[in-house]
Protein backbone atom coordinates (compact mmCIF):
# COMPACT_ATOMS: atom_id res chain seq x y z
CA UNK A 1 0.00 0.00 0.00
CA UNK A 2 2.61 2.36 1.45
CA UNK A 3 4.33 1.56 -2.23
CA UNK A 4 1.23 2.32 -4.50
CA UNK A 5 1.18 5.72 -2.65
CA UNK A 6 4.63 6.61 -3.08
CA UNK A 7 4.08 5.44 -6.97
CA UNK A 8 1.14 7.80 -7.20
CA UNK A 9 2.82 10.77 -5.28
CA UNK A 10 6.22 10.75 -7.57
CA UNK A 11 3.85 10.29 -10.94
CA UNK A 12 2.27 13.18 -9.45
CA UNK A 13 5.04 15.01 -8.80
CA UNK A 14 6.78 14.00 -12.47
CA UNK A 15 3.29 15.52 -14.11
CA UNK A 16 3.70 19.15 -11.99
CA UNK A 17 7.28 19.07 -12.97
CA UNK A 18 6.19 19.00 -16.60
CA UNK A 19 3.61 21.47 -15.90
CA UNK A 20 5.76 23.81 -15.12
CA UNK A 21 8.43 22.93 -17.93
CA UNK A 22 5.28 23.49 -20.64
CA UNK A 23 4.41 26.49 -19.06
CA UNK A 24 7.04 28.78 -18.95
CA UNK A 25 6.68 32.24 -17.04
CA UNK A 26 7.26 34.27 -19.73
CA UNK A 27 7.53 33.71 -23.51
CA UNK A 28 8.19 35.96 -26.62
CA UNK A 29 4.90 35.68 -28.49
CA UNK A 30 6.26 34.67 -32.84
CA UNK A 31 7.04 37.37 -34.57
CA UNK A 32 6.80 39.83 -31.59
CA UNK A 33 9.74 42.41 -30.87
CA UNK A 34 12.61 41.83 -28.51
CA UNK A 35 11.29 43.01 -25.24
CA UNK A 36 12.77 46.37 -23.68
CA UNK A 37 13.01 44.57 -20.06
CA UNK A 38 16.83 43.83 -19.40
CA UNK A 39 15.91 39.85 -17.71
CA UNK A 40 19.41 39.49 -17.37
CA UNK A 41 18.95 41.71 -14.28
CA UNK A 42 15.71 40.17 -12.54
CA UNK A 43 16.05 36.74 -14.41
CA UNK A 44 12.17 35.42 -13.73
CA UNK A 45 11.57 32.41 -11.21
CA UNK A 46 8.40 30.99 -10.09
CA UNK A 47 8.95 31.66 -6.48
CA UNK A 48 9.72 35.73 -7.26
CA UNK A 49 6.42 35.89 -9.58
CA UNK A 50 4.73 34.23 -6.96
CA UNK A 51 6.16 36.99 -4.10
CA UNK A 52 4.70 39.18 -6.90
CA UNK A 53 1.91 38.15 -7.06
CA UNK A 54 1.03 38.04 -3.16
CA UNK A 55 1.95 41.50 -3.05
CA UNK A 56 0.12 43.09 -6.21
CA UNK A 57 -3.27 41.87 -4.89
CA UNK A 58 -2.09 43.01 -0.85
CA UNK A 59 -3.37 45.89 0.61
CA UNK A 60 -0.68 45.51 3.03
CA UNK A 61 1.13 48.43 0.42
CA UNK A 62 -1.36 51.23 1.26
CA UNK A 63 -0.98 53.16 4.03
CA UNK A 64 -4.18 52.28 5.81
CA UNK A 65 -3.83 48.51 4.23
CA UNK A 66 -7.05 49.32 2.83
CA UNK A 67 -5.80 49.37 -0.77
CA UNK A 68 -4.10 47.18 -3.14
CA UNK A 69 -2.75 47.36 -6.72
CA UNK A 70 -5.63 45.19 -7.88
CA UNK A 71 -8.01 47.91 -6.30
CA UNK A 72 -7.79 50.09 -9.69
CA UNK A 73 -6.08 46.97 -11.77
CA UNK A 74 -8.73 44.09 -12.02
CA UNK A 75 -7.61 41.62 -14.00
CA UNK A 76 -11.04 41.08 -15.90
CA UNK A 77 -11.03 44.27 -16.92
CA UNK A 78 -7.40 44.09 -18.29
CA UNK A 79 -6.24 45.25 -15.34
CA UNK A 80 -7.70 48.65 -14.92
CA UNK A 81 -10.35 50.53 -13.03
CA UNK A 82 -13.40 49.59 -15.43
CA UNK A 83 -16.52 52.45 -15.03
CA UNK A 84 -14.24 54.86 -13.12
CA UNK A 85 -12.91 57.52 -14.93
CA UNK A 86 -9.96 58.79 -12.43
CA UNK A 87 -8.13 56.00 -9.88
CA UNK A 88 -9.09 55.94 -6.85
CA UNK A 89 -7.06 55.79 -3.42
CA UNK A 90 -6.99 55.09 0.08
CA UNK A 91 -10.13 57.22 2.04
CA UNK A 92 -11.80 57.10 -0.78
CA UNK A 93 -9.46 60.04 -2.35
CA UNK A 94 -9.60 60.62 -5.96
CA UNK A 95 -6.61 60.36 -8.20
CA UNK A 96 -6.02 62.49 -11.71
CA UNK A 97 -5.74 60.28 -14.29
CA UNK A 98 -7.09 57.17 -15.43
CA UNK A 99 -5.69 54.07 -14.32
CA UNK A 100 -3.98 52.22 -16.95
CA UNK A 101 -4.13 49.01 -18.49
CA UNK A 102 -1.50 46.70 -17.34
CA UNK A 103 -0.29 44.52 -20.07
CA UNK A 104 2.77 43.56 -22.49
CA UNK A 105 4.96 46.08 -20.24
CA UNK A 106 8.18 44.18 -20.85
CA UNK A 107 7.84 45.57 -24.46
CA UNK A 108 7.63 49.35 -22.61
CA UNK A 109 10.12 52.00 -22.02
CA UNK A 110 8.34 54.66 -20.13
CA UNK A 111 5.42 54.12 -17.96
CA UNK A 112 2.36 56.21 -17.16
CA UNK A 113 0.34 58.64 -18.96
CA UNK A 114 3.23 61.14 -18.71
CA UNK A 115 5.87 58.71 -19.07
CA UNK A 116 6.86 59.89 -15.38
CA UNK A 117 8.30 56.34 -14.67
CA UNK A 118 11.69 55.39 -16.32
CA UNK A 119 11.90 51.47 -15.56
CA UNK A 120 9.04 48.80 -14.64
CA UNK A 121 10.81 48.05 -11.39
CA UNK A 122 10.49 51.39 -9.64
CA UNK A 123 6.43 51.82 -11.78
CA UNK A 124 5.17 50.75 -8.47
CA UNK A 125 7.09 53.20 -6.05
CA UNK A 126 4.35 55.91 -7.79
CA UNK A 127 1.39 54.82 -6.97
CA UNK A 128 2.77 53.88 -3.33
CA UNK A 129 3.62 57.03 -2.25
CA UNK A 130 1.61 58.90 -4.14
CA UNK A 131 -1.26 61.27 -1.88
CA UNK A 132 -4.22 60.33 -4.01
CA UNK A 133 -3.42 56.72 -4.55
CA UNK A 134 -1.75 54.26 -1.62
CA UNK A 135 -0.47 57.16 0.64
CA UNK A 136 2.61 55.18 2.07
CA UNK A 137 6.30 55.47 2.45
CA UNK A 138 8.10 52.22 0.58
CA UNK A 139 10.12 52.41 3.99
CA UNK A 140 6.97 51.80 5.77
CA UNK A 141 6.23 48.91 3.54
CA UNK A 142 9.32 47.14 3.64
CA UNK A 143 8.92 47.34 7.35
CA UNK A 144 5.59 45.95 7.58
CA UNK A 145 6.86 43.22 4.83
CA UNK A 146 9.75 42.49 7.32
CA UNK A 147 7.62 41.43 10.40
CA UNK A 148 4.97 39.72 8.40
CA UNK A 149 5.11 35.80 8.22
CA UNK A 150 3.97 35.24 5.30
CA UNK A 151 6.27 37.28 3.58
CA UNK A 152 9.48 36.17 5.61
CA UNK A 153 8.69 32.62 3.37
CA UNK A 154 7.85 33.60 0.23
CA UNK A 155 11.55 36.37 0.69
CA UNK A 156 13.10 33.78 1.67
CA UNK A 157 11.29 31.57 -1.29
CA UNK A 158 12.41 34.01 -3.95
CA UNK A 159 15.34 35.61 -3.15
CA UNK A 160 16.87 33.05 -0.41
CA UNK A 161 16.69 36.30 2.29
CA UNK A 162 13.48 36.54 4.58
CA UNK A 163 13.99 40.29 4.78
CA UNK A 164 12.52 42.07 2.59
CA UNK A 165 14.38 45.10 0.87
CA UNK A 166 13.35 47.32 -1.36
CA UNK A 167 14.93 46.38 -4.24
CA UNK A 168 13.59 43.26 -3.88
CA UNK A 169 10.01 44.25 -3.23
CA UNK A 170 10.13 45.92 -6.41
CA UNK A 171 11.82 43.64 -8.49
CA UNK A 172 9.30 40.86 -7.25
CA UNK A 173 6.30 42.84 -8.08
CA UNK A 174 8.33 43.39 -11.73
CA UNK A 175 8.56 39.71 -12.39
CA UNK A 176 4.50 39.29 -11.62
CA UNK A 177 3.58 42.44 -14.27
CA UNK A 178 6.22 41.05 -16.45
CA UNK A 179 3.94 37.91 -16.80
CA UNK A 180 0.97 39.68 -17.82
CA UNK A 181 1.69 38.72 -21.66
CA UNK A 182 -1.82 39.12 -23.56
CA UNK A 183 -1.08 37.33 -27.20
CA UNK A 184 -4.18 35.05 -27.75
CA UNK A 185 -6.86 37.11 -28.70
CA UNK A 186 -8.57 36.24 -32.06
CA UNK A 187 -6.29 38.29 -34.05
CA UNK A 188 -3.63 36.90 -33.14
CA UNK A 189 -4.76 33.36 -34.56
CA UNK A 190 -5.69 35.26 -37.79
CA UNK A 191 -2.16 36.33 -37.90
CA UNK A 192 -0.77 32.70 -37.40
CA UNK A 193 -2.97 31.58 -39.33
CA UNK A 194 -5.52 29.65 -37.24
CA UNK A 195 -8.36 31.63 -37.36
CA UNK A 196 -10.08 34.02 -40.15
CA UNK A 197 -11.81 37.84 -39.55
CA UNK A 198 -15.25 38.15 -40.83
CA UNK A 199 -15.72 40.23 -43.83
CA UNK A 200 -16.79 43.34 -40.79
CA UNK A 201 -13.72 42.88 -38.88
CA UNK A 202 -11.61 42.28 -42.17
CA UNK A 203 -12.81 45.70 -43.29
CA UNK A 204 -12.09 47.06 -40.11
CA UNK A 205 -8.80 45.68 -40.15
CA UNK A 206 -7.84 47.45 -43.46
CA UNK A 207 -9.59 50.67 -42.35
CA UNK A 208 -7.45 50.39 -38.89
CA UNK A 209 -4.09 49.89 -40.73
CA UNK A 210 -5.15 53.27 -42.96
CA UNK A 211 -6.46 55.33 -39.80
CA UNK A 212 -5.38 54.15 -36.61
CA UNK A 213 -1.81 52.19 -36.95
CA UNK A 214 0.70 55.04 -37.74
CA UNK A 215 0.27 55.03 -33.28
CA UNK A 216 -1.21 52.20 -32.67
CA UNK A 217 1.35 49.45 -34.35
CA UNK A 218 0.88 45.91 -34.72
CA UNK A 219 1.55 43.81 -32.74
CA UNK A 220 1.64 45.44 -29.39
CA UNK A 221 -0.95 48.14 -30.98
CA UNK A 222 0.97 50.87 -29.53
CA UNK A 223 4.02 52.82 -30.65
CA UNK A 224 5.11 53.44 -27.11
CA UNK A 225 5.01 57.49 -27.90
CA UNK A 226 3.82 60.61 -26.59
CA UNK A 227 1.18 61.96 -28.56
CA UNK A 228 -1.85 64.92 -28.26
CA UNK A 229 -4.33 62.93 -29.88
CA UNK A 230 -6.58 66.36 -29.67
CA UNK A 231 -8.80 66.16 -26.71
CA UNK A 232 -9.81 69.38 -25.91
CA UNK A 233 -8.49 70.36 -22.13
CA UNK A 234 -10.45 69.61 -19.11
CA UNK A 235 -10.41 72.83 -17.31
CA UNK A 236 -11.20 70.46 -14.10
CA UNK A 237 -8.09 68.85 -14.43
CA UNK A 238 -6.00 71.32 -16.36
CA UNK A 239 -3.73 68.26 -17.10
CA UNK A 240 -0.59 69.42 -19.46
CA UNK A 241 0.67 65.59 -19.77
CA UNK A 242 4.19 64.93 -20.84
CA UNK A 243 5.33 68.14 -20.14
CA UNK A 244 4.81 67.98 -16.61
CA UNK A 245 8.03 65.68 -16.84
CA UNK A 246 9.84 67.30 -19.27
CA UNK A 247 9.59 70.77 -18.95
CA UNK A 248 9.18 71.10 -22.38
CA UNK A 249 6.45 73.25 -24.15
CA UNK A 250 6.54 71.09 -26.88
CA UNK A 251 5.33 68.18 -24.95
CA UNK A 252 1.86 70.20 -23.93
CA UNK A 253 -0.66 67.73 -23.74
CA UNK A 254 0.67 64.87 -25.06
CA UNK A 255 -0.28 61.44 -23.04
CA UNK A 256 1.33 57.83 -23.70
CA UNK A 257 -0.61 55.82 -26.71
CA UNK A 258 -2.41 53.22 -24.93
CA UNK A 259 -2.48 49.67 -26.19
CA UNK A 260 -5.75 48.67 -27.61
CA UNK A 261 -5.49 44.70 -26.76
CA UNK A 262 -7.91 44.21 -24.54
CA UNK A 263 -9.89 47.60 -25.04
CA UNK A 264 -13.63 46.12 -25.43
CA UNK A 265 -12.72 45.43 -21.08
CA UNK A 266 -11.01 48.52 -20.23
CA UNK A 267 -12.64 51.44 -20.74
CA UNK A 268 -13.31 53.99 -19.46
CA UNK A 269 -10.85 55.66 -21.88
CA UNK A 270 -8.23 58.07 -22.41
CA UNK A 271 -5.93 59.90 -20.01
CA UNK A 272 -8.66 61.15 -18.13
CA UNK A 273 -11.57 58.49 -18.58
CA UNK A 274 -13.95 61.13 -20.14
CA UNK A 275 -15.12 57.76 -23.06
CA UNK A 276 -17.15 55.20 -22.05
CA UNK A 277 -17.82 53.83 -24.95
CA UNK A 278 -15.60 53.21 -28.20
CA UNK A 279 -18.37 54.67 -30.75
CA UNK A 280 -17.20 58.13 -28.51
CA UNK A 281 -13.64 57.42 -28.76
CA UNK A 282 -14.31 57.05 -32.90
CA UNK A 283 -16.49 60.24 -32.81
CA UNK A 284 -13.44 61.78 -31.13
CA UNK A 285 -10.99 61.26 -33.78
CA UNK A 286 -13.48 61.75 -36.59
CA UNK A 287 -15.66 65.21 -35.23
CA UNK A 288 -13.98 66.09 -32.07
CA UNK A 289 -9.84 66.83 -32.82
CA UNK A 290 -9.19 70.09 -31.49
CA UNK A 291 -6.01 71.86 -33.31
CA UNK A 292 -3.46 72.94 -31.06
CA UNK A 293 0.62 73.59 -31.78
CA UNK A 294 1.54 70.25 -30.49
CA UNK A 295 -1.35 68.19 -31.77
CA UNK A 296 0.01 65.05 -33.27
CA UNK A 297 0.95 65.79 -36.89
CA UNK A 298 -0.74 62.80 -37.77
CA UNK A 299 -3.86 63.92 -36.87
CA UNK A 300 -3.81 67.37 -38.31
CA UNK A 301 -5.41 65.84 -41.50
CA UNK A 302 -9.09 64.85 -40.68
CA UNK A 303 -10.29 60.91 -40.16
CA UNK A 304 -12.57 60.60 -42.66
CA UNK A 305 -14.76 57.60 -41.68
CA UNK A 306 -18.43 57.48 -42.65
CA UNK A 307 -20.17 55.64 -39.37
CA UNK A 308 -20.50 52.16 -41.01
CA UNK A 309 -16.76 52.34 -41.52
CA UNK A 310 -16.68 53.28 -37.70
CA UNK A 311 -18.55 50.18 -36.86
CA UNK A 312 -16.32 47.90 -38.81
CA UNK A 313 -13.14 49.43 -37.08
CA UNK A 314 -14.62 48.40 -33.87
CA UNK A 315 -15.38 45.38 -34.93
CA UNK A 316 -12.08 44.70 -35.73
CA UNK A 317 -10.92 45.92 -32.09
CA UNK A 318 -13.24 43.35 -30.85
CA UNK A 319 -10.89 40.82 -31.95
CA UNK A 320 -8.25 42.01 -29.84
CA UNK A 321 -10.11 40.77 -26.59
CA UNK A 322 -7.96 37.52 -25.06
CA UNK A 323 -10.50 35.93 -22.91
CA UNK A 324 -7.08 33.48 -21.90
CA UNK A 325 -5.94 37.31 -20.45
CA UNK A 326 -8.71 37.72 -18.78
CA UNK A 327 -9.44 34.58 -16.68
CA UNK A 328 -5.67 33.16 -16.76
CA UNK A 329 -5.94 31.55 -13.21
CA UNK A 330 -2.00 32.74 -13.04
CA UNK A 331 -2.53 36.25 -12.68
CA UNK A 332 -5.74 35.84 -10.47
CA UNK A 333 -5.90 36.94 -6.78
CA UNK A 334 -3.31 33.68 -4.93
CA UNK A 335 -6.45 32.97 -2.81
CA UNK A 336 -4.29 29.65 -1.24
CA UNK A 337 -1.35 32.17 -0.19
CA UNK A 338 -3.65 34.22 1.36
CA UNK A 339 -5.58 31.13 3.25
CA UNK A 340 -3.18 29.92 4.58
CA UNK B 1 28.18 41.09 -5.72
CA UNK B 2 29.81 39.48 -2.73
CA UNK B 3 31.77 36.91 -5.06
CA UNK B 4 33.24 40.21 -6.89
CA UNK B 5 34.45 41.70 -3.67
CA UNK B 6 35.87 39.07 -1.98
CA UNK B 7 37.55 38.61 -5.76
CA UNK B 8 38.67 42.48 -6.06
CA UNK B 9 39.93 42.28 -2.26
CA UNK B 10 41.26 39.04 -2.48
CA UNK B 11 43.44 40.58 -5.88
CA UNK B 12 44.23 43.84 -4.09
CA UNK B 13 45.85 41.76 -1.34
CA UNK B 14 48.03 40.02 -3.94
CA UNK B 15 49.49 43.46 -5.26
CA UNK B 16 49.34 44.57 -1.25
CA UNK B 17 47.23 47.01 -0.77
CA UNK B 18 46.51 49.86 2.09
CA UNK B 19 43.23 51.11 3.01
CA UNK B 20 43.04 55.22 2.01
CA UNK B 21 40.30 56.61 4.35
CA UNK B 22 37.82 59.27 2.21
CA UNK B 23 36.00 61.31 4.50
CA UNK B 24 33.19 63.59 4.27
CA UNK B 25 32.75 66.44 6.39
CA UNK B 26 30.14 69.54 6.52
CA UNK B 27 30.55 72.86 7.87
CA UNK B 28 29.66 76.34 8.48
CA UNK B 29 32.55 78.33 8.27
CA UNK B 30 34.57 77.49 10.98
CA UNK B 31 32.18 75.78 12.37
CA UNK B 32 31.74 72.07 11.51
CA UNK B 33 28.37 70.69 11.22
CA UNK B 34 27.83 67.36 13.41
CA UNK B 35 23.97 66.89 12.82
CA UNK B 36 25.06 64.08 15.32
CA UNK B 37 22.18 65.61 17.85
CA UNK B 38 19.24 66.51 16.45
CA UNK B 39 20.19 69.68 14.63
CA UNK B 40 22.76 72.40 15.02
CA UNK B 41 21.76 76.06 15.09
CA UNK B 42 24.10 78.52 13.78
CA UNK B 43 23.23 82.68 14.09
CA UNK B 44 24.55 85.67 12.08
CA UNK B 45 22.60 87.66 10.58
CA UNK B 46 19.42 85.24 10.61
CA UNK B 47 19.61 81.76 12.82
CA UNK B 48 20.06 78.96 10.73
CA UNK B 49 19.04 75.39 11.74
CA UNK B 50 20.52 72.19 9.43
CA UNK B 51 18.47 69.27 9.79
CA UNK B 52 19.78 67.28 6.74
CA UNK B 53 22.90 66.94 4.41
CA UNK B 54 22.54 63.75 2.38
CA UNK B 55 24.39 63.04 -1.02
CA UNK B 56 26.09 60.43 -3.23
CA UNK B 57 29.58 59.90 -3.73
CA UNK B 58 30.11 58.11 -6.94
CA UNK B 59 32.77 56.57 -9.48
CA UNK B 60 35.83 57.64 -6.83
CA UNK B 61 39.22 58.02 -9.10
CA UNK B 62 42.53 59.28 -7.92
CA UNK B 63 44.55 60.87 -10.61
CA UNK B 64 48.23 61.66 -10.83
CA UNK B 65 49.11 64.58 -13.28
CA UNK B 66 45.24 65.12 -14.83
CA UNK B 67 45.52 61.05 -15.60
CA UNK B 68 43.49 58.38 -13.93
CA UNK B 69 45.60 56.13 -11.54
CA UNK B 70 42.69 54.33 -9.76
CA UNK B 71 39.38 53.78 -9.25
CA UNK B 72 36.71 52.23 -7.00
CA UNK B 73 34.45 50.16 -10.08
CA UNK B 74 30.69 50.41 -9.82
CA UNK B 75 31.21 52.70 -6.44
CA UNK B 76 27.91 54.34 -5.28
CA UNK B 77 27.90 55.99 -1.90
CA UNK B 78 24.96 57.38 0.02
CA UNK B 79 26.81 59.82 2.58
CA UNK B 80 24.85 60.94 5.11
CA UNK B 81 26.52 63.77 7.22
CA UNK B 82 24.08 62.96 10.47
CA UNK B 83 25.88 59.17 10.15
CA UNK B 84 29.76 58.78 10.84
CA UNK B 85 30.06 56.00 9.58
CA UNK B 86 28.37 56.48 6.24
CA UNK B 87 30.95 59.02 6.04
CA UNK B 88 34.17 57.26 6.11
CA UNK B 89 34.96 55.31 3.09
CA UNK B 90 38.18 53.05 3.18
CA UNK B 91 39.48 52.75 -0.39
CA UNK B 92 41.54 49.69 -0.81
CA UNK B 93 44.68 51.09 -3.19
CA UNK B 94 47.67 49.61 -4.11
CA UNK B 95 50.35 50.24 -1.61
CA UNK B 96 52.67 52.51 -4.08
CA UNK B 97 50.12 54.58 -5.41
CA UNK B 98 50.63 58.20 -6.32
CA UNK B 99 48.25 60.50 -6.84
CA UNK B 100 47.86 64.62 -6.62
CA UNK B 101 43.82 64.82 -7.25
CA UNK B 102 41.00 62.94 -5.99
CA UNK B 103 37.51 63.17 -8.35
CA UNK B 104 33.85 62.08 -8.11
CA UNK B 105 30.87 62.19 -9.14
CA UNK B 106 28.12 64.35 -6.70
CA UNK B 107 25.49 62.49 -7.71
CA UNK B 108 24.46 59.31 -9.86
CA UNK B 109 24.99 59.18 -13.80
CA UNK B 110 22.21 58.46 -15.89
CA UNK B 111 22.71 55.27 -17.19
CA UNK B 112 22.67 54.08 -13.43
CA UNK B 113 19.25 56.27 -13.01
CA UNK B 114 17.32 53.62 -15.61
CA UNK B 115 18.53 50.40 -14.30
CA UNK B 116 15.32 49.92 -12.15
CA UNK B 117 15.31 48.62 -8.93
CA UNK B 118 18.90 48.39 -6.98
CA UNK B 119 20.01 47.76 -3.49
CA UNK B 120 22.72 48.66 -1.05
CA UNK B 121 22.89 52.44 -0.49
CA UNK B 122 20.88 52.57 -4.22
CA UNK B 123 17.84 51.08 -2.35
CA UNK B 124 15.15 53.11 -3.11
CA UNK B 125 13.96 53.05 0.40
CA UNK B 126 17.21 55.22 1.55
CA UNK B 127 15.15 58.26 0.68
CA UNK B 128 17.05 59.44 -2.55
CA UNK B 129 14.38 59.00 -4.98
CA UNK B 130 11.74 60.58 -6.58
CA UNK B 131 8.71 58.31 -7.29
CA UNK B 132 6.79 60.38 -9.61
CA UNK B 133 9.45 60.91 -11.84
CA UNK B 134 12.05 58.53 -11.80
CA UNK B 135 15.36 59.22 -10.75
CA UNK B 136 18.05 59.93 -7.67
CA UNK B 137 18.65 62.43 -5.91
CA UNK B 138 21.76 63.75 -5.79
CA UNK B 139 22.05 66.43 -3.12
CA UNK B 140 19.76 66.97 0.14
CA UNK B 141 20.07 69.96 2.04
CA UNK B 142 17.16 70.16 4.60
CA UNK B 143 17.16 73.06 7.50
CA UNK B 144 15.29 76.12 8.74
CA UNK B 145 15.81 79.74 8.76
CA UNK B 146 14.12 82.70 9.94
CA UNK B 147 13.98 84.33 6.19
CA UNK B 148 11.89 81.39 5.03
CA UNK B 149 8.22 82.19 5.60
CA UNK B 150 7.09 78.47 5.04
CA UNK B 151 5.71 76.54 7.39
CA UNK B 152 7.90 75.83 10.15
CA UNK B 153 10.49 78.57 8.59
CA UNK B 154 11.78 75.18 6.61
CA UNK B 155 14.01 75.12 3.62
CA UNK B 156 14.43 71.60 1.59
CA UNK B 157 16.80 71.13 -1.48
CA UNK B 158 16.54 68.12 -2.77
CA UNK B 159 19.09 68.38 -6.06
CA UNK B 160 18.71 66.05 -9.10
CA UNK B 161 17.97 64.91 -12.58
CA UNK B 162 19.45 63.10 -15.27
CA UNK B 163 18.35 63.47 -18.40
CA UNK B 164 19.03 66.49 -20.48
CA UNK B 165 18.65 69.46 -20.19
CA UNK B 166 18.17 69.23 -16.59
CA UNK B 167 21.70 66.94 -15.91
CA UNK B 168 22.36 67.80 -12.56
CA UNK B 169 25.30 65.44 -12.20
CA UNK B 170 28.40 66.99 -11.16
CA UNK B 171 32.02 65.71 -11.39
CA UNK B 172 33.87 66.92 -9.17
CA UNK B 173 38.42 66.98 -9.14
CA UNK B 174 40.31 68.16 -5.46
CA UNK B 175 43.73 68.78 -5.31
CA UNK B 176 45.31 66.81 -2.57
CA UNK B 177 48.21 66.18 -1.12
CA UNK B 178 49.59 62.58 -0.86
CA UNK B 179 47.72 60.99 2.64
CA UNK B 180 46.40 57.86 4.63
CA UNK B 181 43.41 60.44 5.66
CA UNK B 182 41.57 62.76 2.77
CA UNK B 183 38.96 64.82 4.42
CA UNK B 184 36.77 66.23 2.00
CA UNK B 185 34.87 68.91 3.31
CA UNK B 186 31.81 70.74 2.31
CA UNK B 187 31.22 73.94 3.05
CA UNK B 188 27.75 75.38 3.42
CA UNK B 189 28.35 79.12 4.12
CA UNK B 190 29.05 79.90 0.43
CA UNK B 191 26.03 78.30 -0.81
CA UNK B 192 23.25 79.87 1.75
CA UNK B 193 24.67 83.36 1.28
CA UNK B 194 24.31 82.72 -2.48
CA UNK B 195 20.48 82.40 -2.14
CA UNK B 196 17.99 84.24 -0.80
CA UNK B 197 15.65 82.08 1.30
CA UNK B 198 13.18 84.44 1.62
CA UNK B 199 12.61 83.73 -2.08
CA UNK B 200 13.90 80.65 -2.86
CA UNK B 201 13.62 77.61 -0.42
CA UNK B 202 12.66 74.66 -1.80
CA UNK B 203 13.55 72.69 -5.07
CA UNK B 204 12.42 69.32 -5.32
CA UNK B 205 12.10 68.36 -9.30
CA UNK B 206 14.63 68.60 -11.91
CA UNK B 207 14.52 72.21 -13.65
CA UNK B 208 17.05 74.82 -14.72
CA UNK B 209 17.15 76.51 -11.22
CA UNK B 210 18.41 72.57 -9.99
CA UNK B 211 20.96 72.40 -12.16
CA UNK B 212 22.43 75.78 -11.64
CA UNK B 213 22.22 74.77 -7.78
CA UNK B 214 24.12 71.37 -8.35
CA UNK B 215 26.49 73.62 -9.51
CA UNK B 216 27.42 76.08 -7.18
CA UNK B 217 27.19 73.14 -4.55
CA UNK B 218 30.26 71.34 -6.26
CA UNK B 219 31.79 74.54 -5.92
CA UNK B 220 31.49 73.76 -2.58
CA UNK B 221 33.98 71.06 -1.79
CA UNK B 222 37.61 71.42 -0.48
CA UNK B 223 40.10 68.83 0.62
CA UNK B 224 40.63 70.17 4.08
Amino acid sequence: MKKKVLIVICSLLIVFAFKTVTEPLFVVPTKWPKPAYDFTKNPVSVEKVELGRALFYDPILSRDSSVSCASCHSQFTAFTHVDHALSHGINDRIGNRNSPALMNLAWQNKFMWDGAVNHLDVQALAPISNHLEMDEKIENVIKKLQRNNLYKKLFKNAFGDSLATGEHTLKAISQFMLTLVSSNAKYDSVMLGKAKFTEQEKKGYVLFKKNCATCHTEPLFTNASFQNNGLPVDTTLNDIGRMGITHNPSDSLKFKVPTLRNIEFSQPYMHDGRFKKLQEVLKHYVFGVTKSKTLSPHLTKPIMLKPSEQVDIISFLLTLTDKKFLFNQRYSYPKKLFSK
Amino acid sequence: MFICLFLFVGLALAQQTKNIELKFSASFGTDAISLSDTSSFFSKKDSIEISSIRFYCSNIQFLKDGKKVWEEKSSYHLIDIANKNSSKLNLPVPKNLIYDEVKFNLGIDSLTNEMGAMGGDLDPTKGMYWAWNSGYINFKLEGKSNKCKTRNNEFQFHIGGYSLPYNALQLITLPTKYAEKINVDLDITKFLSSINLAEENHIMSPSAKALVMAQNIAKLFSVK
